[in-house]
């Protein structure tokens, strides 16, 4: 049974309001690190852009088979063994298609196996009984949300590096501090949608 | 990280202070911060991860001779999500509150890096007693402050701590502790204090 | 034997994939029947929650279902109590992120609501989340509903008598999605057709 929710109300809301990473702060790890500098984040933000989109396909169909079969208690390990392939195809087609986007964006899709983003946005498809379509675009959104919001504190952070911080902020300290007040601000988005 | 102190003092004073996972590395706080907001789920989440850092931490250490190069990363990924799976069926059968609670979090322990990188730095290159041990010191560091983030976030967000009342019915709850961004403010407080605290003591960082 | 042959590799993957997997079989049917038996209880909890019964105990859970006569086929309940008869109704419906479940109950005027309780949400944790606290299930209590509709919303004072109750600061797209949703089912609650059903659920019962 999938709830009547627009397509369109889903994805705005996976972009801003409730935000991957901001409000299900999935996907930090990386975010963290990453985000030190512009052109890696930018690289990455894509590469989780695409792979979410298909991933979340992915599992869709294959948490289907899995209901069919009554083996749904072994969907963690599906999932991961999915994201891990698709990763790995994604990779393989990427080199072979295009050598400057294997460049950009290539070398960033190992790491992405390990996201949290990824398995975080299948197993939230799991649970809200998400069909097809809103899978995608909720996959779809929720990857933009997740680059929107990796760009965002880059450039922050650039600022911020300048600034006289004190000595046991520095680093990873501030940028949490950081990323507490964009995740207010985007808090500020919920009331710009209505429902129906 | 080939000259390890490995006895038992040493690795507890590591993972839970020196090193710890959380204010020293950052990392794996992505599956757990969510559940911040309630000390029972961050308690339950947290022991979750503990019991399977230190199970899996051992398992690799078990299978470390019989295991080829080449699949190694995806062995040790089916290792941790066996180990998820049972504490998820657990769960579900004797706390089916909670399970519902956690919701998507308890997947999430998979893609805690924390686990993969006890597995990856210690578990590779020692014995599985010494692997389950630093496995559970690591998770108990990670648990130590996720837990105190938990007890401001439910004593200033509900006036409760374990859902039991502490706080006069007059004291008006801080809705920010309740939303996301509390718990990156803090983190970044947590970070701040251990940092400082290190610094003092003279410790590399 | 070599430990990098492919040959080795995936004899290796098999065994360990095989013996997970069966490790975790077992421990899954070991489980299931507790797993079927919690989600029997809490739905059951839910009904009775949902009709104000004092659900904390729960060694008494299944005691109190047996006064429920239940039409599952329909999601219908009913349940004499001691000074009043209760009849509530299952619902769903679309909240934020995914589905609003859960079950409405009124009394059997069917002019006044006497609880609601949600089984299932996954609304925002900390705004739309907060549904599930009792001070926002509470307020349906006595909510009057005599002309059919209620109003969930921050900006209007709460007032039962006149179907008005507060929504949650900050997640006026969860508070709406619960106005629609109850709105839509006390529609259906409220029909001639419902209330023949639900006196009928209650006379079969009765004989029982």
């Amino acid at each position: 049974m999938s709830p009547a929710i627009s397509p369109f109300a889903l994805f705005f809301a996976s972009i801003f309001t409730s935000n991957i990473l901001l409000a299900n702060f999935l996907g930090m790890c990386s975010f963290v690190s990453i985000s030190k500098d512009m052109t890696s984040s930018n690289g990455l933000g894509l590469a989780v852009v695409v792979v979410l989109t298909v991933t979340t396909g992915v599992n869709w169909a294959v948490l289907q088979l899995l209901q069919a079969l009554g083996l749904v208690y072994l969907r963690f390990i599906v999932f991961i063994i999915v994201i891990a392939a698709v990763v790995q195809m994604l990779e393989m087609i990427i080199d072979r298609v295009s050598q400057t986007l294997y460049m950009n964006l290539g070398i960033f899709l190992p790491l992405i196996t390990v996201n949290c983003a990824i398995l975080g946005v299948s197993l939230f498809m799991e649970i809200r009984d998400y069909s097809f379509i809103q899978s995608i675009v909720f996959g779809f959104g929720s990857g933009l949300g997740w680059w929107l919001a990796i760009m965002a504190l880059s450039a922050i952070r650039k600022k911020v590096d300048k600034a006289p911080v004190p000595a046991g902020l520095k680093g990873a300290g501030i940028t949490m501090i950081t990323i507490g007040f964009m995740a207010m601000a985007f808090i500020g988005f919920s009331g710009m949608l209505q429902v129906q | 990280m080939s000259d390890v102190d490995t006895r038992p003092g040493a690795i507890l004073k590591n993972n839970l202070w020196t090193n710890n996972p959380i204010f020293m590395q950052v990392l794996g706080i992505c599956s757990a911060l969510a559940v911040t907001n309630l000390l029972t789920n961050t308690a339950i989440m947290t022991i979750g991860v503990t019991l399977v850092t230190g199970f899996s931490s051992m398992t690799v250490s078990l299978l470390k001779g019989f295991m080829p190069r080449k699949v190694r990363m995806m062995v040790q990924t089916l290792i941790i999500a066996f180990y998820v799976i049972i504490v998820d069926i657990v769960l579900k059968a004797y706390l089916p509150e909670i399970s519902r609670n956690l919701g998507p979090y308890v997947g999430l322990i998979i893609t805690n890096c924390i686990i993969m990188g006890r597995a990856e730095a210690f578990a590779q290159s020692n014995g599985p007693v010494i692997s389950f041990w630093d496995g559970v010191t690591s998770g108990l560091g990670y648990m130590g402050v996720l837990m105190l983030i938990a007890f401001v976030r439910e004593l200033l967000g509900f006036g409760t701590l374990f859902g039991f009342q502490i706080l006069p019915e007059s004291f008006i709850p801080w809705t920010i502790m309740v939303v996301p961004p509390s718990a990156f403010f803090l983190l970044g407080f947590v970070i701040w204090a251990g940092k400082s605290a290190m610094n003092r003591q003279g410790a590399p960082a | 034997m070599n430990k990098q042959s492919t040959l080795y590799t995936i004899v290796f993957i098999f065994i360990v994939s095989f013996s997970f997997v069966f490790l975790l079989s077992m421990t899954n049917q070991v489980t299931i029947e507790r797993v079927e038996l919690n989600q029997i209880i809490a739905r059951q909890r839910a009904v009775l929650a949902s009709m104000g019964v004092d659900v904390s105990d729960p060694g008494r859970i299944q005691e109190e279902f047996d006064r429920v006569f239940a039409d599952e086929d329909a999601g219908l309940f009913a349940r004499r109590g001691d000074d009043r008869v209760i009849f509530a109704m299952e619902f769903v419906g679309a909240g934020l992120w995914g589905p609003i479940a859960g079950f409405i109950a009124v009394a059997d005027d069917f002019d006044t609501m006497v609880g609601i309780e949600f089984v299932e949400d996954n609304e925002t944790p900390g705004l739309g989340g907060r549904i599930n606290e009792p001070w926002f299930k509470e307020q349906f209590q006595g909510v009057n509903i005599s002309g059919g509709r209620i109003r969930v919303s921050v900006m209007e004072p709460a007032d039962a008598s006149a179907g008005r109750v507060d929504g949650v600061t900050g997640a006026t797209r969860t508070s709406d999605a619960i106005e629609s949703i109850v709105n839509a089912k006390l529609a259906v609650i409220r029909s001639d057709e419902t209330r023949e059903q639900f006196r009928n659920l209650l006379e079969s019962g009765g004989d029982a």
